[in-house]
């Protein structure tokens, strides 16, 4: 493929446009970072601010909070969230439309609202405080998008990739497996990217409950530089660098699936 | 498409009647007003005799000095009763009160929390029967000697929740606050100016450092919160100290639509749209405005004790505070009291640890490690006051108009809502979208609503 | 053998039952800890309720209240509003990003499809912290005002007339690197040989992002528009973390709203009703687009 001088001009122009538009506010934000603290009069860069943060965040107990709570969360979600779409996208069965909608219908629920009775219910349970009370309801609200988009996923693959499954005498499962899943996988990327990024920067749900701060994951440690009236925004945007590291490196280990991984699903078939 | 909508219908309805089986809200869990422990009168303050016991505490002092104060209070606490290890939770404010608002209900309480004085906190948990009532406690530790009246009315409810500023004792206080006008020293001299004796005098230097291009005040109020440590003292220029009282602790008696509480809102609306702080004060974040001003913005900083350490440390000797002039009746009074005060929840497992606790952090020594950290210890400001700085000037301010005025308190606690209706009403004057009289007649329906209860 | 493949779920599955099996563990999780608790919810809103302590049953009143209500009305109008920004112009703008990336030969694309995802990355409360500093009077906004000779010292959140428009771009900038993200990855699935073979037949880029990219990604389309559709109405987090619907509540939106009540004012029952009424408008317009997208795809 070609494309002319004249057009890549231009395509470089808009997309540096976009890139500069996407990055200054966080080259603000690192620069926030790196400036004195509160009171703290000398020039910068102030890069014991990280370590300050690390450390009157305590960072190092939230972060592996937060690690494990999303292993839990991003594949349980994944994985159910493949198996509806794969009905939804491949099956035709009675009130699919219906349970459909229902599935979507947990997009639309603001967390604010149903986050008073789910407290009052699991602590009936006594469930608070428990890795069960702060994952599921993100596995819910994950499963309610995921399979919202493998539906849409499975509907655009090629339909003779099932028959030609049927042919080959593959059962359900296994043409799921082998044949369905494969062509797929810049798409499980893609969410399980969004579903990662969401679970680890979820703050309410994780505050709500855990009271006793067990299962406290890595955005809540930024309350902890907000005082009753006043808050040290170099230590807070520090901290904030820290928390966003982790999906950075994620992004960045799984991004060269996002097209490569597609165009070679395509060829294949 | 019938069909479906049948199928809809169907799991809809199944769904409602699960729930409706369900127990109504409230209902589990949900505390009956209890007396608490206390009232039997079997309070014990021999805490090395009650074996090893694990005292949960959530609290909100995240920052600087009162963290450190507080953790070296803790250990001082664990090395008191070996037998005690003190779990604390810390966190945001907006965050603990969130949280306490479902947790209170439930058998996982904290043995000791920082509970907000307003009506719309405090005043509920007390009108639900969540806290302990700590009378017996006072007595058995003599908290009365120890605190001020004035500071521990702060902490009053009658026991069903509905007078506030008299009644049973729920919380104590490790640490005071006043609002008050913190100036730069050299800013004054560049303009020839004397402190300000009057309100009338205040306004002449305003004047005066507009008329030469300088900023008077400052003021980053896109919070909403802060606006009320502005109007607060202001308030007491024109309305008498016992209406601002009523108004303030949501008591009956008092009216917002009264002439002086117009005038008032009328200067401080002017304020706002003649650029009196600056193009945008609602466009403006609190602790960037703050830390403008001790780069060199404004003459006058109208804010609270909280920000003196701060500022020192970047204005040094020029960083100036004083109590805001004398009101109406020629008394000082002004916005301050108490920091956010510790209360034992009903259902706490320690009470009696608790309270020894409480008592611990707000004993003298336990006020001179709050003043050496840097921070402002609610009771002996006078004898603790530092030889100089600007926390001497901000210790006798306090001490001055607690026991010659009024310590006036923060609007908010009025009723559970007016902190909303307020924090919206400051920004609309100071913005000039509704007129002073419009504003003060939501304040008005709001108070009037609540105390026609 | 037509009828009884008719019959079939699909191609591979036989048993009636088998589509369901496969929906059920995602049923019960979905169930439990969302639908369920989202039937409690509707449960609260009838009662005056404070969050603890007893509850009284007052029927329909909190809803009825809503009706009336000034402030209720004007939330769900912002809400509406910010779709524009949400929404609308991330669509557009990752459409032309996400086609530049697929069918361009650009260098480091990796590196620009990184970077242009990162706003998405950093938790709101420093994102909010960054734009308050943009926005502020002495910010950077009013810098850059300021090398084009507009002299400027508004503070942007703190203007009735301008507030709204500011969170808006603060959820254009969170957003369009998600729709691009999701567009490139409906473009992905489009073979090159269709791209040579309309180069062949001379079309021009923009004809041609017409007649392959647009077409293949409708599918993408529908589901970014219903996400960052539910981003707009759904907004909390970034008007609590600038502006607490300020000035007076010239940004305050329903989801807002819903927390102010519960949380602040301590009434969760209005709270609740609240979120009902907010989740069926999005439902019912997140029924709408996603039925638009449904049909052009049938059309193809």
């Amino acid at each position: 493929m070609k494309t002319s001088r004249a057009e890549q001009a231009i395509n470089y122009v808009i997309l540096i446009l976009a890139t500069l538009f996407a990055v200054f506010p966080i080259i603000t934000i690192a620069l926030t970072a790196l400036g004195p603290q509160l009171g703290v009069v000398e020039p910068g860069p102030h890069w014991h601010n990280v370590v300050d943060a690390w450390q009157q965040g305590r960072f190092g107990e939230s972060l592996w909070r937060s690690l494990v709570v999303a292993a839990v969360v991003v594949p349980t979600a994944l994985i159910l969230s493949t198996l509806a779409g794969y009905a939804f996208g491949t099956m035709r069965f009675r009130g699919s439309e219906v349970l459909f909608y229902l599935f979507l219908f947990g997009l639309m629920v603001p967390a604010e609202a149903i986050i008073v009775p789910l407290f009052y219910d699991l602590r009936t349970l006594n469930l608070t405080d428990t890795l069960v009370a702060v994952a599921m309801p993100q596995v819910a609200q994950s499963i309610a998008f995921g399979t919202y988009w493998m539906r849409t996923q499975f509907r655009a693959l090629p339909p003779n990739l099932v028959e030609a499954a049927a042919i080959d005498g593959c059962g359900s499962f296994s043409t799921l497996r082998r044949i369905l899943v494969p062509p797929l996988r810049p798409a499980l990327a893609t969410v399980g990217v969004l579903m990662f990024m969401w679970t680890w920067n979820e703050f309410l749900i994780p505050l709500v409950m855990s009271p006793t701060g067990q299962w406290r994951t890595a955005p809540l440690g930024l309350s902890l530089f907000k005082g009753q009236y006043t808050a040290d925004g170099a230590l807070m945007a520090a901290a904030g660098l820290i928390i966003a590291a982790p999906i950075v490196v994620m992004f960045l280990i799984l991004q060269r699936y996002f097209i490569n991984g597609m165009l070679e699903g395509a060829a294949k078939e | 498409m019938r069909r479906r909508r049948l199928i809809a219908t169907g799991i809809a309805s199944a769904l409602a009647l699960g729930a409706l089986a369900a127990c109504a809200p409230g209902d589990s869990g949900g505390a009956q007003p209890t007396n608490g422990p206390a009232s039997s009168g079997e309070v014990t303050t021999d805490i090395a005799s009650l074996g090893d016991v694990e005292l949960t505490v959530w609290d909100q002092e995240v920052r600087g000095s009162q963290n450190d104060a507080l953790e070296s209070l803790n250990k001082a606490f664990q090395d008191k009763y070996p037998n005690v290890t003190i779990k604390r939770v810390k966190q945001s404010n907006d965050d603990l009160q969130q949280q306490l608002q479902l947790a209170l209900s439930g058998d996982d309480v904290p043995d000791v929390a920082q509970v907000n004085n307003a009506r719309g906190d405090m005043g509920q948990y007390v009108a639900a029967g969540q806290l302990v009532d700590l009378e017996p406690y006072a007595k058995a530790y003599g908290w009365s000697d120890r605190f001020s009246d004035s500071v521990l009315a702060k902490v009053r409810y009658s026991s069903d929740g509905k007078t506030f500023g008299e009644g049973n004792l729920y919380g104590l206080p490790q640490t005071g606050e006043i609002v008050g006008l913190f100036y730069s020293k050299s800013k004054l001299e560049a303009l020839g100016a004397e402190l300000p004796a009057t309100w009338t005098d205040y306004f002449a230097i305003l004047d005066k450092a507009k008329a030469a291009g300088e900023q008077p005040m400052v003021l980053g109020n896109i919070e909403k919160w802060p606006a009320f440590h502005v109007f607060g003292p202001l308030q007491a220029n024109y309305v008498p100290a016992d209406d601002i009282v009523k108004l303030g602790m949501g008591n009956a008696g008092a009216d917002w639509m009264a002439q002086g509480n117009v005038d008032a809102m009328t200067q401080f609306a002017k304020w706002g749209t003649e650029g009196y702080f600056g193009s945008s004060p609602n466009g403006t974040d609190y602790d960037p405005a703050w830390a403008e001003f001790g780069k060199g913005t404004g003459v006058f900083l109208p804010a609270g004790s909280w920000v003196g350490a701060d500022l020192e440390a970047i204005m040094g000797d020029d960083l100036g505070f004083m109590a805001p002039p004398a009101g109406l009746d020629g008394q000082l009074a002004t916005t301050g009291g108490t920091g956010i005060p510790f209360a034992i929840p009903a259902k706490a497992k320690n009470p009696d640890v608790a309270a020894a606790y409480l008592d611990f952090i707000t004993t003298d020594e336990a006020m001179k490690i709050i003043a050496d950290n840097g921070g402002f210890p609610v009771n002996n400001a006078a004898e603790l006051a530092p030889a100089s700085g600007v926390n001497k000037e901000i210790y006798e301010a306090f001490d001055k108009v607690s026991n010659e005025g009024t310590l006036l308190p923060y609007l908010d606690y009025a009723t559970p809502s007016f902190a909303d209706t307020a924090g919206q009403g400051f920004q609309e004057a100071l913005g000039g979208q509704r007129s002073p009289e419009e504003v003060l007649q939501a304040f008005q329906d709001d108070y009037g609503r609540f105390v026609g209860e | 053998m037509t009828k009884q493949g008719r019959e079939r779920p699909s191609a591979v599955v036989r048993g009636r039952m088998t589509p369901y099996l496969y929906l059920l563990p995602a049923l019960l999780v979905y169930g439990t800890f969302l639908l369920f608790p989202v039937v409690r919810t509707a449960q609260f809103s009838l009662y005056d309720w404070s969050g603890f302590g007893p509850a009284t049953f007052v029927g329909l009143d909190n809803y009825a209240g809503l009706v009336g209500d000034r402030r209720f009305a004007d939330a769900i109008g912002h809400s509406l509003y910010l779709i524009i920004f949400y929404s609308l112009i991330p669509l557009a703008a990752g459409l032309v990003l996400a086609a530049i990336l697929r069918r361009g030969q650009v260098k480091g694309m990796g590196f620009f499809r990184v970077l242009i995802f990162m706003p998405q990355v950093i938790a709101l409360v420093v994102v909010a912290v960054a734009w308050r500093q943009i926005y502020t009077p002495g910010g950077t906004l009013n810098q850059i005002l300021g090398w084009f000779g507009i002299d400027s010292d508004r503070g942007w959140l703190g203007e009735p007339d301008t507030a709204l428009s500011a969170v808006g771009v603060i959820g254009f900038w969170v957003q369009f690197g998600l729709v691009m993200l999701l567009l490139l990855a409906g473009m992905g699935r489009i073979p090159n040989e269709l791209y040579e073979a309309a180069r062949l037949d001379g079309a021009n880029p923009v004809a041609e992002f017409f007649a392959v990219t647009l077409p293949a990604v409708r599918g993408e389309i529908a589901t970014a528009l219903v996400l960052t559709i539910i981003a707009a109405l759904k907004t909390f987090d970034l008007v609590y973390m600038t502006t607490s619907g300020g000035p007076g509540s010239a940004t305050t939106v329903p989801s807002y709203e819903v927390y102010n009540r519960a949380f602040q004012l301590k009434q969760v029952g209005s709270a609740s009703a609240v979120a009902i009424v907010l989740t069926l408008i999005v439902f019912t317009i997140n029924v709408f687009v996603s039925r638009i997208g449904e049909e052009r795809r049938a059309l193809r």
